[in-house]
């Protein structure tokens, strides 16, 4: 009764199986809690060294009373079994416990069904290729060992090698099916059922507010914000500014902005003139709503997202995985209808405290009436005066924009974005303060832009009256380079070792891009995979009109055709075919003789079968008989050894190779009795 | 109901197949495929992680799932292959002793270029009842024996209407198998048992020192060789001592033919007589005697060797048995 499934389980059966269950344990550590780890680890380390003495499993009260005792505990920590986290723990106290009990090969097979489930459990949550190498290599120990269950020839089984070999081929030729069953299996676009959150992980970025200090964590992080591939033409990096949070409200030291009041209607029109720039956005998961997009935004897709009256472009739900947007926009605009009064009210908003900023706008504004004469006052000053940009500013006191443009001068975008913004609007222009990404790196390998968080800035817009809203970055004014290259070439000092050294070795930064470029497909291609890019590759696979019907069809033809597949691959493998050259040429002559109606009998020689091909077909008589001798001699002349015989089997192949018979039987009708192999009397 | 079942299925395999002949080369026709109640829980598994994976929006998931899904399949064709095209030949007669195993020998030839692992050869009875099993690898390109013992109890003949070739190679997700329809056929005499005295041999003594005769079994003496005489009486060792060439002669013992006589017996149960002279044949046949046998109705010559011997015993297992029994 108990056949295969039954009987009793070696030391060494066990082992393997502990091994396998203790590697797919060590892939899922992190998110177990310890002492549910430690019991697995204990408890197999019992069950082995029990029989490795030659011990059974313990008495079942004993293993009941654990049971009990670990799985209340688990119960008593998470109050729950279900979810991701709680039921893998579940999962892997029960494979501990059921190692414990193990004694048959019964219980080695179900133990390997918790393992593959387990497998699985830590890759819902996972998005590292390397974690499902890792776990891919696990699953195939693990059907080596469940093979070697079945394995009962000793000379086989002694071999765990070639236990290994086994399951690699069967998982390889699992592979080209699985494939096709990933890429067609219709994916549902939504959990079939609400699932308990695990509480997103927490990230950085730009927030909705603006303190000196912000900026300068992001400059240190190589994190990346997000990338970037345009499709046509790529913007200069002057022109590369992606809006973030636009900043309204300043309390003298902090610029902060509320989503209620003059932001909360719509965006006011803009006439969109200049070059169109067309490009896709790969956010990283993010808490915040907005979408960092190039000025200024036109036509977007992808997630609902709605712009506000101050051109951010708002996502309705923070994404909390990866997401791609495509959106469309414009270097230059200008105003189609005027500042509303509101809008213009909060923008010109003085700042409280800094007394000597309001009496050099006063003095500038005397000698520059216009706007603009105003505007290119401010950024001489900057440019024109010892202003420097540094990472590392001293503190200022209360009035932040007086100790920083009469006292320090040192600082870096946050300031002087501050420090012009308050300037504007002490001379009474609408100005405001715009934080995002600037600039960004290139990856030639792939193609892309990569926003760091190194790559934050922040810079102003402030209200021309003929043109609207104006993009003015007063960094630039002190140094050009920093619009030119980026953040990192300017900290003049203080930088971490290890940025400056990456930047004079050239291969480093190459092969980080590579990387990158790596890690974006990965995650553009398979961690995002879904029924958009299915659409994607049906189209792509000349089917009209896909929709999940059809991917279900595509899906049943492949299925048909990995069934057909595995048929002929299983079954190539039980035919024995010969390995000499000599020998497969001459069954390849046969077989083609046996498809015009000439096969060689059993009993028949080379020679004698020549014979009879030749009564038959006297069309061909000249070239098999040939071919036969040659072979004959190939097989038995004593010249066969040795360079000669070499180059005749070359020839002999090569003729084989050209002989293509034609079939009479198909023309000539009634040829075909004639042509009929002689039928054995008796 | 799950007898029922078997024996439904059986019933149309029989009807599809027919009977056999052997040597028997395994038809693809012929397999059946079944998931294991380990490839049933499977089957829940492979759904629950489908399920997990498009709740929890999980490519890596999915692909993990969907590999362990195309093993699955994989595994069923290697479970299909692992019978396909192996030959299978039996020996369908076989003579015991009640009480003692009946022992059939399978004979499996494989082919091709893989090794047929845990091949399991189980002979079923009429209701499907199955009998005893044996479990083999048979090596790529190679011959493997399989040995079957069925248990029997009782004096008669014990009818085999077909044995089944099964596995559930690779991974025991799956089970396939083929019926043989086959009659085998266990001949089981009666236990050997009774203590009375073998018959006096037919013939006086006088005439059993003469009648030496040339034969096989007692050494007497070396002779010439001559062209045609048997080789393996050949006298190696003399030959290498420089000898001629020379062979042993042996004679055969006074055989005075002794008939185990049904008549002969204290009158008793049938099944005691038969036990008794069932001793009294196997007894003979191990001393060498020549010895024949009578039987209400039936007699059979006396001669010696393992085919009078077997010819003897059957005569005792059938000896007034019904087919139904």
């Amino acid at each position: 009764m108990l056949g295969a499934a039954g009987g009793g389980v070696s030391f060494e059966q066990l082992s393997w199986i502990a091994a396998c269950v203790a590697l797919t344990l060590l892939a899922g550590m992190a998110t177990l809690p310890v002492w549910v780890t430690l019991t697995v680890a204990g408890v197999g380390a019992v069950r082995l060294g029990l029989a490795a003495r030659g011990r059974d499993a313990p008495p079942s009260p004993l293993r009941f009373c654990i049971a009990a005792v670990a799985i209340g505990l688990l119960f008593l920590q998470f109050h729950t079994f279900n979810g991701l986290i709680p039921g893998t723990a579940l999962l892997s106290l029960i494979a501990g416990l059921k190692l414990l009990e193990t004694r048959t090969r019964r219980d080695v097979h179900v133990l390997t069904l918790i393992v593959y489930f387990l497998s699985l459990a830590t890759l819902l949550e996972g998005e590292s290729f390397w974690l499902l190498v890792y776990l891919m290599a696990v699953c195939w120990l693990t059907t080596s060992t469940l093979l070697r269950l079945h394995d009962r020839d000793p000379r086989i089984n002694e071999r765990w090698r070639e236990s290994l070999r086994r399951a690699g081929r069967l998982l390889a030729q699992a592979l080209p099916v699985a494939v096709a069953f990933w890429l067609f299996f219709p994916r549902l676009g939504g959990p079939l059922w609400q699932l308990p959150d695990n509480g997103g992980g927490a990230s950085s970025g730009l927030s909705d507010t603006m303190s000196p200090g912000d900026i300068t964590d992001l400059a240190l992080s190589d994190e990346v914000a997000f990338r970037v591939r345009f499709s046509g033409a790529t913007p200069s990096s002057e022109e590369r500014y992606w809006r973030g949070p636009v900043l309204h409200d300043f309390d003298g030291h902090t610029w902060s902005r509320t989503d209620a009041g003059p932001n909360a209607v719509a965006a006011p029109r803009l006439t969109f003139s200049g070059p169109a720039y067309r490009y896709t956005l790969s956010l990283e998961p993010s808490p915040r709503h907005w979408l960092f997009v190039l000025d200024w935004p036109a036509q977007w897709n992808g997630p609902q997202a709605s712009l506000s009256a101050d051109y951010m472009l708002l996502a309705r739900d923070s994404p909390v995985e990866p997401i791609d947007v495509t959106v469309t926009s414009y270097a230059h605009v200008s105003a189609a209808e005027p500042l509303s009064p509101a809008m213009r009210g909060r923008d010109l908003a003085p700042s409280p405290g800094n007394p000597r900023t309001r009496r050099l706008a006063e003095q500038l504004r005397e000698a520059h009436p216009d706007n603009r004469g105003y505007v290119r006052a401010v950024l001489d000053m900057f440019h024109e005066q010892p202003f420097y940009y540094t990472l590392h500013p001293p503190r200022l006191g209360a009035d932040s924009v007086d100790g920083f443009l009469f006292d320090s001068r040192r600082g870096f975008c946050g300031h002087y974005a501050s420090a012009f913004a308050v300037l504007m609007r002490a001379a009474g222009i609408p100005a405001r303060v715009v934080t995002g990404y600037q600039g960004g790196t290139f990856n030639r390998f792939a193609g892309y832009w990569i926003l760091r968080q190194s790559d934050a800035h922040a810079w102003d817009e402030v209200w021309l009256e003929d043109q609207g809203w104006v993009r003015i970055d007063p960094t630039s004014a002190i140094a050009a380079t920093r619009v030119e290259r980026g953040l990192t070439d300017m900290v003049a000092a203080g930088a971490p070792l290890s940025s400056r050294w990456q930047q004079r070795t050239t291969w480093l930064p190459d092969l980080r891009l590579e990387l990158d470029a790596v890690r974006l497909f990965w995650r553009q291609r398979i961690l995002e995979f879904d029924e958009h890019s299915q659409e994607r590759l049906l189209a792509w696979l000349h089917v009209p009109e896909p929709d999940t019907q059809k991917l279900a069809l595509v899906l049943a033809g492949c299925l048909i055709a990995g069934m057909a597949w595995l048929t002929w691959q299983v079954r190539r493998e039980l035919t024995v075919r010969p390995t000499d050259p000599i020998e497969r040429a001459y069954a390849r002559l046969c077989r083609r003789l046996a498809a015009i109606g000439l096969p060689r009998m059993p009993h028949e020689g080379a020679e004698a079968f020549a014979a009879r091909v030749g009564g038959a077909r006297p069309d061909l008589a000249a070239s098999v008989q040939g071919l036969c001798r040659r072979y004959t001699a190939l097989r038995y002349s004593p010249l066969r050894e040795g360079p000669l015989g070499a180059s005749a089997a070359a020839t002999f192949i090569t003729g084989v190779r050209g002989f293509k018979p034609r079939d009479s039987r198909a023309s000539s009708g009634t040829g075909s009795l004639a042509n009929a192999p002689p039928s054995i009397p008796g | 109901m799950r007898q029922a079942a078997i024996t439904r299925l059986t019933r149309w395999s029989e009807r599809r197949h027919g009977r056999d002949t052997l040597p028997l080369t395994v038809h693809r026709r012929r397999i059946y495929i079944i998931p294991t109640r380990f490839g049933l829980a499977l089957t829940g598994m492979l759904v629950a992680m489908l399920l997990a994976g498009l709740n929890y929006n999980s490519n890596l998931g999915l692909a993990f799932g969907f590999l362990m899904m195309s093993l699955a399949l994989v595994a069923m064709h290697h479970c299909h292959r692992n019978l396909l095209g192996l030959s299978v030949d039996a020996k369908v007669e076989t003579d015991c002793v009640a009480g003692a195993p009946a022992v059939f020998e399978f004979r499996l030839r494989n082919d091709a270029s893989v090794a047929r692992c845990e091949i399991e050869i189980r002979c079923a009875e009429d209701p499907p009842l199955v009998a005893g099993g044996s479990l083999v690898t048979v090596p790529a390109g190679g011959r493997q024996s399989a040995i079957v013992e069925i248990p029997t109890a009782r004096r008669g003949v014990r009818h085999l209407p077909r044995f089944e070739m099964r596995t559930r190679y690779p991974f025991g997700w799956f089970r396939a198998w083929t019926y043989v329809q086959i009659p085998l056929t266990a001949f089981v005499a009666p236990r050997p048992h009774g203590d009375q005295a073998l018959p006096p041999a037919t013939g006086t003594a006088g005439s059993a020192a003469q009648s030496s005769a040339p034969g096989d079994d007692e050494f007497s003496s070396l002779r010439d060789y001559q062209a045609g005489m048997p080789l393996k009486h050949m006298a190696w060792k003399v030959l290498a001592r420089g000898g001629h060439p020379a062979v042993r002669s042996y004679t055969a013992p006074a055989a005075q033919p002794e008939w185990l006589d049904w008549c002969t017996l204290e009158p008793q149960g049938t099944e005691d007589r038969l036990s008794q002279l069932c001793r009294w044949v196997l007894a003979s046949e191990s001393a060498g005697r020549k010895y024949g046998l009578r039987l209400p109705g039936l007699e059979i010559a006396p001669s010696r060797g393992p085919t009078h011997r077997t010819q003897c015993l059957r005569a005792l297992a059938l000896h007034d048995h019904s087919e139904s029994s």
